[in-house]
Formats: C-alpha cells, structure tokens, sequence
C-alpha cells in the first residue's frame, strides 16, 4: 500500500539500524511486529464458543453520556448473557487507543490490551496502513446478512475499503444547528452559510481541526468552493490537493474576521463551540453526531429553541464501526460482541433517542417485518429530522489522506493569520 | 559525601535507566529509525520541519519566563506578608498553601469558567460585551493568571519554610530599632529569602515550561507552545507526524534540562560569590584589629 505524504519531508540517506548504537538495538530489537494469523476460527460458532468467560476491552470515546450509558446497561448485560464481560474503557479521542495498540505492537506485545475500537475513518486507515487491525472476520458474523453488502458508506470507510477489518455499529450524517430564536432565516446552502456569517460578524465560528468535527466543515467547504461533491474526485494526490485546496483555505481566510473573536483564535472542539452556542456568543453550530442534540438539548446542554439547519445540496455522511486489532488477547468476545451490536434488538435500543438515538447500518428490507417495525416505532425528535431527511443528498467522505493533508494546510495558513 | 553518593546509587541508576532509555527511544523516533511500520529511515527532517519547532520554543519560554516572574513576585510578597502582618499574614499563608493541593488541570477549568468572554466574572458584573478578552488570547493571559496563582504559593511555601524562623526573629528585632515594614521586608527579608527565591523559580519555570493543561485549555490554537505541540502530534492519525512529536518533546526535554544546568551553575557561583565577601570581610577585620581583640591578643601574647 503506498502512502501519500500531505507534507514534502526530506529524505536523507539510508542508515540500518546496525549503524546505532548497541543500547538502541536492544530497545528495537522488540519493535518488529510478526505477522499475524487472523482467521483462527473456522466459522463464528468456533468463535462464539472461544469467547465464553473472556473479558473485552471496548475502547471508546467517553465523553458522550448516552453512549457510555447505552453500552453499560444494554449492551454488556446482553453480552453477559453471552458469557462475554464487557468493559467499556472511555478514551478523549479514538487515537489515543489506536496509540495504544501500536505502543503494544512496537512492543511486541501479542496479548494486546485493547480487544475491541469504537473507529472510524482516519483512525481506521491509519490502523491499516500500520496493519493494526484484524482482518476477513466480519463475513462470519450473522448478523452482517441485515445489512446490505452494496451499501458505500459500509463497503467504504473514508475512501479506505473496509475489507472485513471493521464491523459497522451506525450512521452519521454531518448537520448544522441553529438558535431559532435569534436567527429568524437560516441559511439553507454551505455558501448562503458564509454570507450569513459576514453579515453577522462574530456570530459564527466552526471547531479548529485537528478536531474531527472542524476537519469536516473544511472539507466541506472545499466540496463546497469546488461546485459539489461530484466535482472533487475522492481520491487524494498531491495534484488534486494543490487544485482543489486552495480555493477552501483562501475562503476561509477571507471569513476569519466575520468569525467569533475575529477568527484570532477557534473553539478547540465540538463540546467547546457547543458551549459558546449555549452562552449565546454564536448562533450556528454544528456536529457529525446529531442523534445527540435530543438529549443535548434535554439537559439544558443547549437552548430548547435549537434547531437543525437544511442543506440544500446535502452534507457528508458517514459510517462508524468497532474493529478488532490485531494483537487483541480476547479477540473471539470481541467478535461476540461487535456481531451483539449489530442485532436488530441492540440497532432498535440504540436508535431510540431515549437511548442514544444512532442511525442503524441495517437494511430495512432484509429484516423480518416483526423488527421493521420496531424501527418504524421509534419516538421522533423535536430537534432532530428522521435518518432519511438528513441524509438527503449525502455525499461520501473523501478519502482519509485529505483528512490530515487539509488540516495541516488549515493550521499553517488560517490558523496562524 | 562518596557514602551519600554511594547509597544513593541504586536509585538513581534505575532513574537513569529508564529515563535514558525512553530518551534514547524518542530519539530514535524522532529520526525515523523506530518507525511505527515500515523500514527504519534515518531522516532529520522532524528537527528542521520550518519554523515551527522555534516558534514553539519561543512560546514556551515566553509562557514559563512570564509566569515564574510573576508568580516570584507574588509569592515573595505573600510570605513577606505572612511574616511581618502577625495573625492575618498566618491567615494568609495558610489561605495560599490551601491551593497547592489543587490539580492544575482543575485549576485550568475553574479559570477558565471564570475569565471567559461568557463566564462568570463578565455575568457577575452583566459586561458580555465589555468584559476583557482573557482566555485564548495572544498573549496567553488566562493560563499564565493561573500559573502565578498557584505558583506563587508554592513560592511561598519555600520561602516560608527556608526563613520563617531566622526571619522572624530578625524582622522583630528590627522592628524594634525602628524600622518600618517597608524597610523589614527589603533589608532583612529579602536578602534572606534569595536563594529560597531562586530555587522555587527554578522549579516554577521548569514545571511551568513542560505544562501541558492550562496552555491547551486557556490558550489560543496557534501558535502552539512545545507541550501542546508534542501532545497533538502524537495522538495525530496521521503517522507520519510521530518523529515530530518526538523532536518536539525532545525540544523541551532539552531546554528544560539546559535552564538547570545553568541556574545550578549561576546558583553555585552566587554562593561563591557571598561566601568570598563573607570571608573578605572577615579577612579586613583581621588586618584592621579592633583594639580590644588586639589588647586581648596581646594579653594573651604576654
């Protein structure tokens, strides 16, 4: 697989590792990773039965209540009944697991401590290129028969093909919210957004990435600049990036002085915009995971009167999934419970806003009319529209290399002005 | 001393040990010969990315020579306080050491709530749109206010500890020649409070300088001081960025590791220095004889 590299590093000579000093070879005498046998079981029953009495280590972002509460006191209890332990250990950000598992391959570690990743996008690919995660056991999962094998935004995890290596676990769709008491006309397009936001000076602001929801408003605005998602290819290359992302940045530039505090500086993520749009310094806000806004706004976390924004010409949708790394010491459990997760009970629990309000990855038409219409059922939000409005006129990620690419450009021009 | 040394050994062997080794792998790291995957490729280019590494650099000395200032200062006046204002300057100590046990990042996130454009000191005194601009600034007001907040009583405390029982009784004794607080606190404190002084802000501008909690949280996005920047790079998605975070830490751990050297260095010779004129005083005493110790030298000659 080769690798892009966003930046132009310079390449010096070769140097082995016979050249550095003896202390240095003993420390990476450990670093090489074997290579490791991912199909050990013959079909998921093998699994299953390897599971019983192992202890799965989910790791996962910990910083959004429902879905610590959904995993705690539905989906472990169910994993119980499976003899699987579930332990849910909350991390700040995906990467910080996925750190975690490399730390342990560079190790070499092979009892890994990290059994199952709630990822997506970056973090996957990342995990592949440093071949991380496990691979081909999705196929054996039954559950995976609910879904639909065309389905892009399953087969194709931010342009890197998922190939088996993750398991899907639910939908997102890109949104913007708006406070409907202050803004009387939301803006209904990405670029009627930017005039709003010059017209209203310091009333909008977006998340600086590296933040994964800052990091998608850019690549918005670069699909935006460049007339629509069909006219950016998805793939990344150093040419495409040098067409297409300077009309992004050059746009974003030129907005920074209509920003909140004249664009000097940026919410350092999404809860941190959340919080300027609940003290009422900025009237927009926006966020990858609008499932959440029912109980965000349920708890006071944001006014009663906000509102979800429409998009004309649509926003990015994505899915999110819990792979297996490759070293993970309870990897049958972690099958147990990603094929758990999948099941029409846990997809309709979870997709309660109740709960937590996740889009399902599964297929309406495959499932018995007994579950379809669990899901027809499901209490509607007053803030949220239902999964088939948002998603109108999707348009996939691009591919991950963008991700990191854009974001560093961000940083070097706009955020530095 | 060789004994003190000598039994002090093991520990410091084991500090050495893993200390150097983690050192040693971040180095390799950093010039791409323990990569996370792939072949090993010995490349400088994390050490000489731009500017950003200096850049970063300069904000961290600026973050950590700022904070350590005021927080001396602030401490000093604490502790000459708590030693000439007799009960409420033990009111005040006791006030002061009360936040040392205070978690930074807590520290951080009360600030914080406290100074933003929306928090409560601007509700307090219903100014949304007058209030100061504090938190996220360029000049870093809100984490280098939290710095010198805490810092300064732990100053305190050093200097409490180093001089309260000598001071104490000097500034009394002075008192009663006459001497005005003013005087007490500039003639008989201070001078006995610098090496306490200098320790505590060495301390203060190393902590301060590899701080990683109230930057993140009170300061802007960019630029970025070292801890910020290493921090980020690490927990990157994209691999590639692993040397850097390692130059990055590197960085720090090397100026950090430099300030002391030289601040041990400078406090060696300010010892030096006092002890030559102590001992060129007493020298001069000796040569000029008092006529009473001559007397008595002369008594004791005959």
């Amino acid at each position: 697989m080769t690798r892009h590299r966003p930046l132009t590093r310079r390449r010096s000579r070769r140097v082995t590792l016979a050249s550095v000093a003896a202390g240095a070879m003993l420390l990476s005498a450990c670093a090489s990773g074997a290579a490791i046998e991912t199909a050990e079981f013959a079909d998921f029953d093998a699994a299953l039965e390897a599971a019983e009495g192992q202890t799965v280590d989910l790791w996962m972002y910990g910083g959004d209540e429902q879905g610590n509460a959904y995993v705690d006191e539905e989906l472990a209890p169910a994993a119980a009944e499976l003899g699987v332990t579930l332990r849910r250990v909350p991390v700040t950000d995906t990467a910080d697991a996925l750190n975690r598992v490399l730390n342990e391959q560079q190790a070499g570690r092979q009892d890994g401590s990290v059994d199952l990743v709630w990822v997506n996008g970056p973090t996957f690919s990342t995990g592949r290129q440093a071949e991380a995660w496990r691979c081909g056991w999705t196929e054996m999962l039954p559950n995976m028969e609910f879904t639909d094998p065309e389905d892009p935004l399953l087969t194709d995890d931010f342009g890197t093909p998922v190939e088996g290596c993750e398991a899907p676990w639910h939908k997102a769709q890109f949104s913007y919210f708006y406070n409907s008491e202050t803004v009387a006309e939301p803006p209904s397009s990405l670029p009627e957004l930017l005039e709003w936001a010059e017209a209203n000076p310091g009333r909008f602001s977006y998340p600086a990435p590296p933040d994964f929801t800052g990091s998608v408003f850019l690549r918005e605005v670069m699909i935006s600049q460049a007339g629509g998602a069909e006219e950016i290819p998805l793939e990344f290359s150093e040419e495409n990036f040098d067409e297409y992302s300077p009309a992004a940045i050059e746009t974003l530039e030129a907005l920074a002085p209509s920003l909140w505090r004249e664009g000097a500086t940026y919410p350092r993520d999404e809860q941190a915009l959340n919080q300027l749009f609940n003290d009422g310094q900025v009237d927009i806000g926006m966020t990858y995971g609008p499932a959440r806004l029912t109980e965000l706004v349920d708890s006071g976390a944001l006014p009663d009167s906000t509102r979800i924004m429409p998009v004309e010409e649509g926003t990015v949708g994505n899915a999110s999934f819990l792979a297996i790394p490759a070293n993970a010491q309870d990897a049958a459990g972690a099958m147990a419970v990603a094929n758990l997760a999948m099941s029409p009970d846990q997809q309709a629990i979870k997709a309660d806003p109740e709960v937590w309000g996740q889009f399902t990855v599964l297929d309406a038409d495959r499932l018995d009319p007994e579950d379809r219409t669990r899901f027809e059922e499901l209490p509607s939000s007053p803030v949220v529209p239902d999964y088939a409005e948002l998603s109108g006129n999707a348009h996939p990620e691009l591919d991950f290399d963008w991700v990191p690419a854009l974001d560093e450009a961000w940083r070097e021009s706009v955020a530095r002005r | 001393m060789s004994r003190a040394a000598l039994l002090a050994a093991p520990a410091v062997l084991l500090v050495v040990l893993v200390l150097g080794a983690a050192l040693l792998t971040a180095l390799l790291q950093s010039l791409g010969l323990l990569p996370l995957f792939g072949d090993p490729e010995f490349s400088t280019a994390a050490w000489t990315d731009g500017g950003a590494l200096a850049e970063s650099a300069g904000v961290s000395l600026y973050i950590a020579a700022t904070s350590t200032l005021l927080a001396v200062v602030l401490g000093f006046l604490i502790a000459a306080y708590a030693l000439t204002a007799g009960r409420g300057g033990r009111l005040v100590a006791a006030l002061s050491a009360a936040t040392i046990p205070i978690p930074h990042l807590v520290a951080s996130g009360a600030i914080g709530l406290l100074l933003t454009d929306a928090g409560f000191l601007a509700r307090l005194f219903g100014m949304p749109e007058g209030f100061p601009q504090l938190v996220g600034t360029d000049w870093w007001t809100a984490a280098i206010l939290e710095f010198a907040w805490k810092e300064s009583a732990f100053v305190a405390l050093v200097v409490l500890g180093g001089i309260s029982r000598s001071a104490a009784a000097l500034s009394e004794t002075a008192a009663t020649l006459g001497a005005s607080a003013r005087q007490r606190i500039l003639h008989v404190i201070l001078p006995l409070a610098r090496l306490p002084l200098s320790v505590a802000g060495l301390v203060v501008f190393v902590y301060t300088f590899g701080s990683y909690e109230a930057p993140w949280l009170l300061g802007p996005v960019a630029p970025e001081p070292l801890s910020v920047r290493a921090v980020r790079l690490f927990g990157s998605v994209d691999l590639a960025a692993r040397p850097e975070a390692m130059a990055t830490a590197l960085t720090s751990v090397g100026i950090a590791v430099a300030v002391i050297g030289l601040a041990v260095l400078g406090l060696a010779l300010l010892a030096r220095g006092s002890r030559r004129r102590s001992r060129r005083r007493s020298g001069r005493h000796s040569q000029h004889p008092s006529p009473l110790r001559s007397s008595r030298r002369s008594g004791a000659g005959s």
